[in-house]
């Protein structure tokens, strides 16, 4: 028995059914993520992961079931039953995302694409750009955040988009095969550097990965398999 | 070429279907206003040769006799007429309904050589040959108004002697004896096969600077349709090239997965012009519209057409790709456009120097020649087109640095950085627009030169603009002339008949500065202080449409009208058309004047303003062309770079922002680059059109556009804001996060 057993999950899915046309993506889902837990979801390619995330994030309401997030301080919200603008008001403020590539806007800076979050949230520019470049130098980005994508490497770039995804401490992270494009030295490093910061915020994370080593940095596993979770156990330190 | 490599890089997904019919409607859509426009071009010259003969001036039917005094000249000598001259008189002012008709009064043997244009042969004294267009408005029309003027119908003027299907056109038989008794018949043994008389150069330049305006914009339509689909192609490319194709197989294929739809747009774009061609020729340009058949440019013209767009645009795509760098690991790092820099303003200071120079020729009088003179007026023109498109991204890279220094939102941050790092591509989402903008200041410009036609409102001391006069001819009794003031009093409509006196016909040397008129008749001229004598006199430009300030009347004590002649018959009427026509008839047909009956109104129907007017329609037609086809291009390019960025602002989507941040970005791309060069577009215009007019005729002043500019103006600011807001529907669909997904 884990603490976290003993308090409500910020994130429970219950019942997840979705399809696409006949391709039935989730078969009746359940799942609870906890606060300030790094989750890795496993699994072979279409087993339905992703479609996972994306209705625990409010990304994609399922057919069927439902995905309650509660945050820290405030009512728990049944995010399957929100309008779209509400989700993406959520998706805004509670959470933060990283994807496998082509996330940054590729004709603005290092700086200013961290930033955008924060100024869609109505901070203002020099003080998001501040916090920005603040957090870049953390990922070990000093001195680049003037830097187009186009300049980056693969492993910097993606420490942009964790930054960016960080930088409106988010209550959970949402990551889609975030080093899926990079060595593994370079995940590694964005890796570390991710779950440094989110352990030192107790942000919550959910990671998608096919990659057992970046599975090995999470605290619990679920293999999903055919739109079903198979197994779940925790990762020993 | 292996056929299933090319239809793997053509066709392959849904998107793929999406961007080859975009190409193929767009480039349909240029293709059928470029040869819609290109015979509208030659209907123009067609019917501007069919009504050449219009513009025979003859030679004088009188040859001057020598006198001992120098400086005057003795009464003339009738040139006999013969059996190769036809003896015409060209009535200035025909006017039905404030539309002018164009007469040709002919006297002629029964045996003559000389060919009437449109005719068999001339008509007797007393007949008429009528276009079929004034033979139904005579048919259509009480002939108290408009038949009885022209005499009996002899038949109608052949369509190959005509302008177009509208025009107003008649020719009269008359004896010698009338012709020649007021001095302006002409003799005529040739029609003149040139539609332009001196203005010829002027008038080429003017068509070859509105045909560069009008066709600029669609071939940056079609240059804008052809790119669409860029980054979607540039991965599709670079998993050509990783699978083992070479640079110049990706170029290859790049051609003709360009080429395919842009020759179904093509082929599709002729099929649409014959189709458009009969509404198309409805449009009416100086009065009249178009025969269909002057629309028709024949198969090898559309066949050059569609080869050279098919060419062009297949050889840009080709160059597109070889330039774009697509290698094997694909576009893993963005290609980035060269920054533009300040020589990007040369080819319009050139353009501007070429057009200046030409007015510095016109200036100076030993350097004078057309052929120096045009060339540098029409390639200073197209120069600065081109030098607006080359300069345009450099303006934008400057406005959006500035921007993006003070930008505080997201949307703005995003939209200056996309501008500041691709000023060229987002130039070219609305530099449509921006020439088009330009392109109507020229037009505004140019045809402000044209004065205003407007008749003096109605005052004491003015001709009133409700009566029509009519100066009469030398020889006429008072008794003819009273006879033909009796019976305009009989008519419906006609409130007064005035006849003014002088000691002789004012077309006579011995005419006198003043009319004298009886005191009891000057009310009906709208006199209002009169002299209490019998008889007074007024200033013969009482009579002139430009009179501006009323003349007075004077007393006239020592005058007796029975000693005079009669001069002017002036009829008042009730203002309705009828009764104007009416009295107008009368007067025309009553052979005792030696001009035309005219109102105040009937100047600005005439004279070397019509020119002028007939080409401010071609204008004001070009610019609803113009500003159309950048409507179309600036939705298709605002499309086209939604489309590109699909998958990163469907990410953004997914992240959380709003779909109105997206409009945001999207308005604010277009607005910036727009409003950035805008002003320069308009100053340019109208700097453009001084120096064109200015090149064509020194004498021609510019003055304020016509409100038309500004509703123009106003409407390319309001189809930019359409052609937008038209593509955010696309936003919503295209970044959905099922599509992002999976992308």
């Amino acid at each position: 028995m884990n603490a976290n057993d003993t308090v409500a999950p910020i994130l429970s899915a219950r019942g997840l059914h979705h399809s696409f046309g006949q391709t039935e993506a989730l078969r009746g889902i359940d799942l609870d993520v906890h606060a300030g837990e790094v989750l890795a979801v496993m699994g072979p390619s279409g087993s339905g992961k992703s479609t996972l995330l994306h209705c625990l994030a409010g990304v994609l309401v399922p057919d069927g079931g439902s995905v309650t997030y509660r945050p820290a301080g405030r009512a728990p919200v049944e995010t399957s039953a929100l309008k779209e603008p509400k989700r993406a008001r959520l998706r805004l403020t509670d959470f933060g995302f990283v994807f496998q590539f082509g996330q940054l806007l590729p004709e603005l800076t290092a700086a200013d694409n961290v930033s955008i979050p924060l100024l869609l949230a109505g901070t203002r520019r020099p003080e998001a750009l501040r916090r920005s470049r603040e957090l870049l130098e953390r990922l070990g980005l000093e001195g680049l955040g003037a830097k187009l994508p186009g300049e980056l490497s693969g492993g910097q770039a993606q420490r942009v988009a964790v930054a960016r995804a960080l930088v409106t401490s988010p209550a959970v992270l949402f990551a889609d095969e975030p080093t899926g494009s990079l060595d593994s030295l370079a995940s590694e490093n964005v890796l570390t550097l991710m779950l440094e910061l989110v352990r030192e915020a107790g942000t919550t994370v959910v990671i998608i990965t096919h990659d057992a080593r970046t599975a090995a940095y999470a605290d619990r596993e679920v293999i999903v398999r055919d739109g079903a979770v198979g197994a779940s156990y925790r990762v020993s330190a | 070429m292996n056929p299933g490599l090319l239809k793997l890089a053509v066709v392959g997904s849904r998107s793929a279907y999406g961007r080859l019919a975009g190409i193929a409607g767009g480039v349909a859509a240029g293709v059928c206003l470029l040869l819609l426009l290109w015979g509208g071009a030659n209907g123009l010259s067609a019917r501007d040769d069919r009504g050449s003969w219009l513009r025979e001036t003859g030679r004088p039917s009188v040859a001057a006799s020598p006198t001992e005094d120098p400086t005057t000249s003795g009464p003339g000598t009738p040139v006999p007429l013969t059996t190769d001259t036809v003896l015409m008189e060209a009535n200035p002012v025909e006017v039905f309904r404030d539309q002018l008709i164009n007469r040709r009064d002919v006297a002629a043997f029964s045996t003559t050589t000389v060919k009437i244009p449109g005719i068999v042969t001339p008509p007797e004294p007393g007949r008429y040959y009528a276009s079929p267009a004034l033979q139904r408005l005579i048919a259509s029309t009480p002939r108290d108004e408009l038949g009885d003027r022209f005499g009996t119908f002899a038949g109608t003027i052949d369509d190959n002697a005509l302008p177009g299907p509208d025009s107003l056109i008649v020719v009269t038989g008359a004896t010698e004896a009338e012709l020649r008794q007021n001095g302006r018949a002409v003799l005529v043994s040739d029609f003149t096969t040139n539609p332009y008389g001196g203005s010829t150069a002027a008038y080429n330049t003017v068509l070859s600077i509105g045909a560069i305006a009008v066709f600029f914009p669609v071939l940056l339509l079609i240059s804008i349709v052809t790119g669409l689909g860029a980054a979607q192609r540039r991965e599709r490319f670079a998993t050509l090239r990783l699978i083992g194709a070479s640079p110049q197989v990706v170029s290859r294929i790049a051609a003709v997965e360009t080429a395919v739809p842009s020759l179904i747009g093509a082929l599709l774009g002729v099929v649409l012009a014959i189709a458009l061609r009969p509404a198309a020729a409805q449009i009416p340009v100086n009065d009249t519209r178009m025969f269909t058949a002057d629309l028709v440019t024949g198969w090898a013209a559309a066949a050059a057409i569609v080869a050279l767009v098919v060419s062009a645009s297949a050889l840009v795509a080709a160059h597109r790709t070889a330039r774009a760098g697509i290698g094997p690991l694909g576009v893993t790092r963005a290609v980035h456009e060269k920054t533009p820099t300040k020589w990007r303003i040369v080819p319009l200071l050139a353009g501007l120097a070429a057009m200046t120079s030409a007015i510095a020729i016109t200036c100076t009088p030993h350097l004078r020649s057309p052929w120096l003179e045009m060339p540098l007026l029409i390639g200073g023109f197209a120069l600065i087109l081109v030098g607006i498109v080359v300069v345009g991204p450099w303006l934008t890279r400057l406005v959006s640095g500035m921007g993006l220094r003070q930008a505080r939102s997201a949307a703005g941050v995003i939209a200056a950085s996309r501008i500041q790092r691709t000023p060229v591509a987002t130039f070219r989402s609305v530099s449509g627009l921006v020439i088009a903008v330009f392109v109507v200041s020229v037009f505004a410009g140019a045809s402000s030169i044209i004065e205003s036609t407007e008749a003096p409102p109605a005052r004491p001391g003015l001709l009133q603009p409700t009566s029509l006069h009519a100066t009469v001819g030398a020889g006429h009794t008072p008794a003819q002339v009273s006879s033909a003031a009796r019976q305009a009093r009989g008519l419906p409509g006609i409130r007064s008949a005035t006849i003014g006196y002088g000691p002789a016909a004012l077309s006579t040397r011995d005419a006198s500065p003043e009319i004298y008129l009886r005191a009891a008749d000057a009310p009906a001229l709208g006199f209002q202080d009169i002299p209490a004598t019998e008889i007074v006199t007024v200033d013969t430009s009482f009579l002139y449409s430009w009179t501006t300030q009323p003349r007075a009347l004077t007393p006239a004590p020592a005058a007796n009208l029975d000693e005079m002649v009669p001069v002017v018959i002036v009829l008042g009427t009730d203002g309705t058309p009828e009764a104007i026509d009416r009295a107008r008839t009368l007067l025309n047909s009553s052979g005792v004047t030696a001009h035309p009956a005219a109102t105040s109104r009937d100047t600005g129907l005439q004279s070397s303003t019509r020119l002028i007017q007939g080409l401010a329609v071609l204008a004001y037609l070009g610019m609803f062309v113009a500003v159309a086809i950048a409507g179309l291009s600036l939705a298709v390019s605002t499309a086209a770079a939604i489309l590109d960025r699909k998958r990163v602002l469907g990410l953004m989507r997914l992240m959380g922002m709003p779909v109105s941040v997206l409009r945001r970005i999207i308005t604010l791309e277009a607005a910036v680059p727009l409003l950035s060069v805008l002003l320069l577009s308009v100053g340019l215009g109208f700097l453009v059109a001084w120096l064109m007019v200015t090149g064509i005729n020194d004498s021609y002043r510019m003055t304020w556009p016509a409100p038309d500019y500004f509703t123009a103006l106003g409407l390319s600011l309001l189809l930019a804001i359409g052609a937008v807001t038209a593509t955010f529907s696309l936003i919503r669909g295209t970044t959905a996060m099922t599509t992002t997904r999976f992308e």
